[in-house]
């Protein structure tokens, strides 16, 4: 198979999840027809690129995918570390100090709550999509630093 | 990392695309080489000094100077 015909067996599959995907929501159907659909999907990739004849991947573009995926793990466990440190201090009701000294006589003193647990899972997802965006950031300047866009003397 | 792979591709009469074939990898990977981009496993070099039918050391040559650990 060539690359070229990979590329757009990849585009077809992509469009094939989002017509699926699309007709689950709208037909309230189970989401195990999807997520079924998706591992398939990649299962079929997975298949396709291993007959891939002209080469896709070599030492440098390699180097490039384990840099970036190293660069993004060491930024985005730090972020989720500290954001799920924060829900749990939220869940575990944060310590109080002795807020009293410091308000006025008879003031309600209300517990101290940055997000709701809820939110606080809506914000971790929110940082798993954000974990792609900043892997193709990393993966841009390194292929960028490995001379991906230099120009040709040829 | 400094190397000599534009001289001898014109000495064999090779473009980038014909040698990252004989090596096994992308013109893109040859054309970073060559601009010092990117240096590659010992693995690759001794593929291209071996494809020229000379040693190592006469297509990529080591320098202290600029040397700089790479840790980004």
């Amino acid at each position: 198979m060539k690359k070229n015909t990979f590329f757009l067996l990849v585009g077809c599959i992509a469009l094939v999840l989002l017509a699926i995907f699309w007709y689950s929501v709208e037909t309230h159907l189970p989401p195990l027809l999807i997520e079924s659909a998706f591992i398939i999907a990649i299962g079929i990739i997975y298949l396709a690129r291993k007959k891939v004849t002209d080469l896709i991947e070599d030492e440098r573009s390699a180097k490039i995918t384990e840099k970036a995926a190293l660069r993004t793990f060491q930024v985005f466990w730090v972020v989720f570390c500290a954001i799920s440190i924060g829900a749990v201090m939220n869940m575990l009701y944060i310590p109080q100090l002795p807020r009293q000294h410091f308000s006025e006589p008879h003031q309600e003193i209300l517990p101290w709550e940055i997000l709701p647990p809820r939110m606080m899972g809506y914000l971790q997802l929110g940082l798993l999509c954000l974990m792609i965006f900043l892997y193709v950031g990393f993966r841009i300047y390194y292929a960028r630093k490995y001379g991906d866009w230099e120009t040709d003397e040829e | 990392m400094k190397n000599k792979i534009k001289v001898f591709r014109a000495m064999h009469d090779l473009t980038q695309e014909d040698l990252a074939k004989v090596v096994g990898v992308t013109r893109q990977t040859i054309l970073a080489i060559e601009k010092g981009k990117y240096v590659p496993s010992l693995d690759l070099a001794f593929k291209i000094a071996r494809h020229f039918k000379v040693n190592i050391e006469e297509v990529f040559m080591y320098s202290e100077e600029g040397r700089t650990i790479d840790v980004d």
